[in-house]
């Protein structure tokens, strides 16, 4: 007696039987059990199953020779293998994830490309979104990484003539404006100037919005030699001099204390935060943002629960720096250790441990993370870790650290760059919600692929069950079955689907099941042309004579059904099943990019679309839809590539055609 | 033939009800309720009663609106009754879509009816020339690929053609307005006609056109490849047919053994796709028209479910689900035209 085979075992037989023909079937799974020695006996003498080539042996043969279908099937292999295995890879993304200041940026990987003239001479160094500044020690002034601010038109890369031909001595930059200050004291900046960045008219003058550019800064009045610090926040500015003066103008919707800082003469250090001024006043003590308790009560690490009060923190110690990010301060404190206010990103790395007698010398903020440099030239990066901004390689012998928005970059005494690290760019750009397109196509790829498979399957075991029923059964179940697949075949999709989703959306339901639904939704709508082909292809077989012999044997119908007729049938299936494939990723990509089907924050190929709908926004913004657009294409066309020639090669006719 | 056409018709009777039945289930689900906002909205004109005064009033205006609208049970049977039309309301008349009764638009402020058919138009006339300059090209083409099959200009067009078939249409559409609107400028991305523009006469004819025709051509490109592939596949099986052979060995010209013979056989499988393609183009040219601002039944089809118009959804998917079996109806009889072996035995 054989033993009872388990659903594997049959499947793998079939799968045997299909592409390598009848002979090696016998050979793995029969001969096992009979034991290895009448095998041999076997090769010896070579029988006709090998003259003959089985039909399944035939196709493989005759697939592989088409090169296109092949290297379809390593591109859909390659597809596949990327978006469900590449997702356990990224770490750092999340749906609904959003940065406003790397919205719509075309792709580019070279943010942290420091110009060849800057590498050896560096002075300073200085971003707060897409672009950064670089200022060298002969005065000249680089910028690089994505000029172009959104649709404006302005391009931070035309550093003015006069910026260029003069020696500058500070240069700093905000999300959309740069500002320098030459060695003579001339003031210089360039970029957008609609909140009072670095220009002043009766616009400006007229809004109490805006702050204008102080007389003093505007008239090159200032001393060079004692200015302490430049430095840019979102729409806003400040200069610092040595004496505790502070200019400070810009956007003060952005900044709404800022009118408690205009005109201070007793500030040590300043910093812009998303919505605050920071400052330091003479006393050392506290954060001054003219607002009570804001960045009152500190901590020492990050994500530590009991936050100390200021006073009690510190303890008789003073505060030398104020360092910014969005939404925390860090505080550098004389004794070199730091102190850390505000909220921070659930990703951040932690405050790293320092050796015996390492203490921090300087700190600098990008817009989430912070570097610090230790009296033993370590450098050490904490705070926000979205782009990996954080993770500090080991560099010794650094003498200077500059933080850009996401970048860090470590000098040696000379002015020389050792490293940097950081965010590098985008290869496909951002979208509208400053979110890397290339990991939302790898994300959206996972949900169009999933919803497409999983309504051909649902498709699959509907439509073939209903298929064998009618063309097996015959008589009035079939007539019956048929009219209700034509019933369904009937309906139209898409404003059914609208009609289906619409109603959905009175349901309130998680991303997760809203996905389950429209998978149902579009299998259950789709299933018809599968009964139909199904029940053509029993028709045919149950006229063959195999079908016969098995009725003569009495085997059951159903058993006739499934283990007979279904085998045989298999390999048109296949070929439609492919097809179907294809067209359902399609139709949920037409519905999501109506908004109708996956709907943000969950990305799909659909959707990541929509906004090419206008036609502005299609030529301003091409990455947004060229990537996702080509990868959509070349998908489906590879899988619609595989199924024609698997038609083309299981097809008996075509073979006399060659 | 006669008997075909009736037996069809009655078939297709049997299944609009049934699909209608479906669909009004569904709207049932809907959070739509007449009677209650209309109600609802009379009772605040009435400044002057009391809280006790209008919740009386309130019930009496409800029950009044009920029975107006039919909707003064909850048997859903009874409902879709009313709603075809052969059950009568609660005053004795019947007002169902028998009647000519479809509901009544909230956004447009007018009965469905009087809404439908300006965009029914708008849309009819963009599918249309667009399913005959699609038939005008394709036809050809496909033809031309079958007879030099495997050569270098049907490989080509195989190639293009697997592209094109393979491409959601959204994309082929936003394509073509970043090049043609964006890029060139020749074309208006949005509407029927200029906004603001009281054109008369010839002006108005062109201004028309000059707003129509991208769309137009854009619906043309999105069919165009699969009905190639199509036409060219059933060509190919037409012939290798027997009596292609025997044609030529009679002697046959090449044009008439191809065009006469072939073409009559290779018809035969097409006439589905022809046909439902054209409809298909009447019911899917929702997003092209979402894209274009074009005010076609499409468009008009998203606002109402963005607007939960939902007397409006349900005429339109009525009009759908009808254009669908019609279509189908069309093919059948479509095949009798074609094909004389369903003639004789039908």
């Amino acid at each position: 007696m054989k033993e009872k085979e388990n659903v594997f075992h049959i499947l793998a037989r079939w799968f045997v039987r299909w592409f390598f023909g009848p002979k090696y079937e016998e050979k793995w799974f029969w001969n096992k059990e009979k034991g290895g020695a009448p095998e041999k006996e076997e090769n010896k003498k070579p029988d006709d199953s090998e003259l003959i080539i089985s039909p399944g042996r035939q196709i493989v043969q005759r697939f592989l020779e088409r090169k296109f279908a092949v290297f379809s099937v390593i591109v859909v292999l390659i597809m596949f293998a990327v978006v469900f295995i590449a997702p356990h890879f990224m770490t750092k993304y999340y749906d609904a994830f959003t940065e406003t200041t790397q919205k719509d940026l075309p792709p580019t990987l070279d943010f942290m490309n420091v110009p060849g003239e800057l590498k050896d001479n560096i002075k300073s160094i200085d971003s707060y979104s897409s672009f950064t500044v670089g200022l060298s020690k002969d005065g000249k002034v680089y910028v690089w990484g994505i000029g172009s601010i959104g649709a404006t038109g302005i391009d931070m890369k035309k550093i003015p003539e006069e910026v260029k031909n003069a020696k500058i001595a500070y240069v700093a930059a905000g999300t959309d404006h740069i500002i320098a200050i030459g060695e003579d004291g001339q003031f210089y900046g360039w970029g957008s100037n609609r909140f009072a960045q670095y220009d002043v008219n009766d616009v400006i003058r007229n809004n109490p919005n805006l702050e204008p550019v102080p007389d003093a800064v505007r008239n090159g009045e200032l001393d060079v030699a004692h200015i302490k610090k430049v430095t840019c926040g979102f729409q806003a500015s400040a200069i610092l001099m040595d004496d505790g003066t502070l200019y400070i103008w810009g956007n003060k919707q952005a900044y709404a204390n800022m009118d408690k800082l205009i005109g201070r003469t007793d500030i040590v250090d300043v910093d812009f935060t998303l919505s605050y001024v920071v400052a330091l006043d003479r006393k050392q003590t506290s954060v001054y943002t003219g607002t009570k308790g804001l960045f009152g009560r500190v901590v020492s690490q990050i994500g530590e629960v009991n936050a100390r009060k200021m006073s009690e923190y510190l303890d008789g110690r003073k505060i030398n720096e104020v360092r910014a990010t969005t939404t925390s301060v860090c505080l550098l404190l004389d004794d070199g250790t730091i102190a850390l206010t505000g909220d921070f990103q659930s990703d951040s790395i932690p405050v790293p441990e320092l050796e015996e007698g390492e203490r921090f010398i300087d700190i600098e903020a990008g817009n989430y993370h912070y570097t610090g440099l230790t009296n033993l030239g370590h450098v050490y990066s904490f705070g926000g870790d979205h782009y990996r901004q954080a993770e500090a390689p080991t560099v010794n012998g650094a003498a200077k650290i500059y933080a850009g928005a996401f970048q860090s970059y470590a000098v040696d005494e000379n002015g020389k760059l050792l490293n940097k690290w950081g965010l590098r760019g985008y290869l496909f750009g951002t979208d509208d919600r400053g979110a890397n397109i290339a990991e939302r196509v790898i994300a959206g790829g996972r949900v169009t692929m999933t919803v497409g498979a999983v309504a051909v399957i649902i498709e699959i075991i509907i439509g073939i069950t209903i298929g064998l029923l009618a063309g097996f059964a015959g008589g009035w179940v079939d007539i019956f079955l048929m009219r209700v697949a034509e019933v369904f075949s009937s309906i139209p999709l898409i404003p059914f689907m609208l009609i289906l989703t619409s109603l959905l959306a009175q349901v309130s339901l998680t991303t997760d099941e809203r996905l389950y639904m429209i998978m149902v939704i579009l299998g259950i709508l789709g299933w018809p042309g599968f009964a139909y082909m199904t029940r053509a292809q029993v028709l045919v077989a149950r006229e063959s004579e195999y079908v016969t012999a098995a009725q003569a044997m009495g085997v059951k119908p159903s058993r006739i059904a499934f283990k007979h007729i279904l085998p045989n049938i298999f390999s048109v299936l296949l070929v439609t099943m492919t097809l179907r494939f294809a067209a359902s990723m399609q139709t949920e990509t037409s519905l999501s990019f109506l908004g109708f089907g996956v709907n943000y924050p969950q990305p799909s190929w659909g959707n990541m679309l929509s906004r090419a709908s206008n036609s502005v926004a299609a030529l301003n913004f091409w990455w947004q839809w060229v990537f996702t657009s080509a990868i959509v294409v070349l998908t489906t066309v590879c899988i619609n590539t595989i199924g024609d020639t698997l038609r083309d090669v299981m097809d008996p006719k075509s073979i006399n055609d060659k | 033939m006669a008997r075909y056409i009736v037996k069809r018709l009655a078939y297709m009777m049997l299944v609009f009800i049934l699909l209608t039945f479906i669909l009004f289930m569904l709207y049932q689900l809907m959070p739509a309720n007449r009677a209650y906002t209309d109600a609802k909205n009379e009772i605040k004109t009435m400044k002057r009663l009391s809280e006790a005064e209008k919740e009386t009033k309130f019930q009496e205006l409800y029950l009044k609106y009920q029975r107006m609208y039919g909707t003064d049970t909850d048997n859903k049977l009874i409902l879709y009754l009313r709603w075809l039309g052969v059950y009568p309301f609660y005053n004795g008349e019947y007002g169902g879509i028998l009647q000519g009764e479809f509901g009544f638009s909230y956004d447009y402020n007018l009965p469905v009816v009087k809404v439908v058919p300006d965009h029914m138009r708008n849309t009819m006339i963009v599918s249309l020339v667009s399913e005959l300059a699609i038939l005008g090209v394709t036809i050809p083409l496909g033809i031309k690929c079958a007879v030099k099959k495997n050569t270098r200009f049907d490989r080509f067009t195989q190639f293009f053609t697997l592209i094109g078939f393979s491409t959601p249409h959204f994309i082929i559409y936003i394509v073509f307005i970043v090049f043609f609107c964006s890029i060139l400028g020749w074309f208006p991305v949005m509407g029927v006609k200029t906004p603001g523009s009281n054109y008369t006469g010839w002006r108005n004819v062109l201004d028309v056109l000059h707003h129509v025709t991208l769309p137009t051509i854009c619906l043309t490109f999105g069919s165009l490849a699969s009905i190639t592939r199509l036409t060219r596949a059933s060509m190919i099986d037409a012939l290798n047919l027997d009596c292609i052979r025997t044609a030529r060995a009679k002697g046959l010209s090449e044009k008439v053994v191809i065009y006469s013979h072939a073409w009559r056989n290779a018809l035969i499988p097409l006439v589905s796709i022809f046909v439902g393609g054209f409809f298909g183009l009447l019911g899917g040219a929702i997003i092209l028209e979402q894209m274009f601002g074009f005010k076609g039944m499409g468009l008009l089809l998203l606002n109402a479910t963005k607007n939960a118009d939902y007397d409006m959804i349900m005429f339109l998917e009525v009009i759908y689900t009808f254009i669908m079996l019609f279509s189908n109806l069309v093919t059948d009889l479509c095949y009798g035209l074609v094909d004389p072996r369903v003639r004789i035995s039908k």
